[in-house]
């Protein structure tokens, strides 16, 4: 009985304990919501400035995502299939856009595509100027929000059986059908988490974007200016669209997540 | 049929080999031994899943040593049946002649004939999952000899069932066996293929006794 008492009075200080972290996440979001008066949300909804941006912003990080996706997910596979040298330094420059701050992947974006650089020549020579371009919006958001994709899809890969593969081998399949066919779609959930991550991640991302791109505006960036410019009262609704945007990818990914295979 | 001449393979501190040994069309060879013995990695080196440092193999007189699995004409039952969970029985069943895109109708008509054979005809809509040990060997056996591989290798194909589902099982490979099938099959278990192997192979920490 005693230990019983004990038992319950330790659960009941994890869940005050854990209650705060909640309220401490979900008081500053709500407060925004409730904060943001009906006629300024509309107004900013009927804004082109702002539904622009939201498009250029989901367009921008959906193609960022689909096109690193190509290179990604078979070095996602390599990496849970195969042991090498240096493996181990590998997954963790992998990691490394997840560690350093954002700002300063921007500025190493920025050295990386400018005219100077060897990109950034290739590009003027074709009449692209990448820096404060889409392509630079792209390449900055793919940069942060590579790791979500690598690592899920890697995760996925892994859990498929060996066995599968090399029954599909004796069977007559080629390493690419096996890798189209058994692999990937057995790893289905866990690349598209990784691609629905890193869509919503890049989407959010200010740091990298701002310093490559302040021109066209993503919303994030746009967040901040009108934050920089007007004040508060301005920014906050353009915030709250953004993330009921982002909310709205949040509960779908979770809803794929929960879903039977 | 199959001539198998010094196959040697190390991995670790394990080495299998020297092996040698052959086999004639329809023979239904039963290789023995112990765990760690070397018996499954036997039957990859075959299947060509894994490549010998040295040595032989040759299918109707064609050197097979260093060509992969995808090319080799040998079937395989795995010990856990590896069966697609993604695709239906059918489509398990199908697999190896959609690759080898066979059409439509040929498909159709072998994977009937194989579905009855094996009386799983009323499963081929199924998923993998929900199937009993017993039919999944069944799918996995049609599958295994769908494209008509030379030689089947069974790894541990009793293993993973229950007692009253054996006989049944043994029963299925009997009618192979009948129908010409060279086959390999391995085990620790020297009772389940008593009836069973014309040809015993002893293999005992990578080496034959």
């Amino acid at each position: 009985m005693k230990i019983r008492n004990n038992f319950n009075y330790t659960h009941s200080l994890f869940i005050l304990l854990g209650g705060v972290i909640l309220l401490f996440l979900i008081a500053p979001l709500a407060g925004m919501f409730l904060s943001v008066k009906a006629p300024e949300l509309f107004a900013t909804l009927e804004d082109r400035e702002v539904s622009e941006s939201i498009f250029r912003t989901l367009a921008i990080s959906a193609l960022a995502t689909g096109i690193a996706a190509i290179f990604a997910l078979p070095l996602s596979y390599i990496l849970a299939r195969k042991k090498f040298p240096l493996k181990g330094l590998l997954e963790a420059i992998i990691d490394l856009p997840v560690m350093i701050p954002h700002s300063a992947a921007g500025i190493a974006l920025l050295g990386f595509i400018s005219r100077d650089s060897a990109l950034g020549s290739l590009a003027s020579s074709f009449g692209l100027n990448l820096v404060g371009s889409n392509v630079a919006i792209a390449m900055a958001m793919a940069f942060v929000s590579l790791p979500f994709l690598i690592n899920s899809a890697k995760d996925g890969f892994a859990a498929v059986p060996v066995r599968l593969e090399q029954a599909a081998e004796t069977l007559g399949a080629t390493k690419f059908r096996i890798f189209t066919q058994i692999s990937l779609p057995l790893a289905k959930r866990s690349v598209v988490s990784g691609l629905l991550l890193m869509f919503a991640r890049g989407m959010s991302e200010f740091g990298a974007v701002v310093i490559v791109a302040y021109h066209p505006m993503t919303t994030p960036v746009l967040i901040f200016d009108r934050f920089n410019s007007f004040g508060l009262s301005y920014a906050r609704p353009v915030a709250v669209i953004f993330v009921t945007v982002t909310l709205i990818l949040f509960i779908l990914l979770r809803i794929y997540q929960k879903r039977k295979c | 049929m199959l001539k198998i001449e010094n196959l040697v393979y190390s991995i670790g501190d394990f080495k299998l080999g020297p092996v040698s040994f052959s086999m004639e069309k329809g023979d239904y060879l039963a290789v023995f031994g112990p765990s760690g013995a070397g018996k499954s990695l036997l039957m990859e080196l075959i299947a060509g899943l894994r490549f010998p440092s040295s040595g032989s193999i040759c299918i109707d007189s064609r050197e097979y040593i260093n060509t992969g699995a995808q090319n080799r004409p040998v079937g395989m039952l795995f010990q856990d049946y590896a069966l697609f969970p993604h695709l239906s029985v059918f489509e398990n069943i199908a697999y190896s002649l959609k690759l080898k895109k066979t059409n439509r109708s040929t498909i159709e008509k072998r994977v009937k004939e194989l579905s009855e054979y094996f009386s799983i005809g009323n499963l081929l809509k199924r998923e993998i999952e929900g199937l009993s040990g017993g039919e999944k060997q069944r799918v996995a056996l049609a599958r295994a000899i769908a494209y008509d591989p030379l030689i089947l290798l069974l790894d541990e194909p009793l293993s993973a069932l229950d007692e009253d589902l054996r006989l049944e099982a043994v029963e299925t490979l009997a009618s192979l066996k009948r129908a010409g099938q060279t086959i390999i099959h391995v085990t620790h278990n020297r009772n389940e293929v008593g009836t069973l192997a014309t040809r015993n192979l002893n293999l005992s920490d990578g080496q034959i006794k």
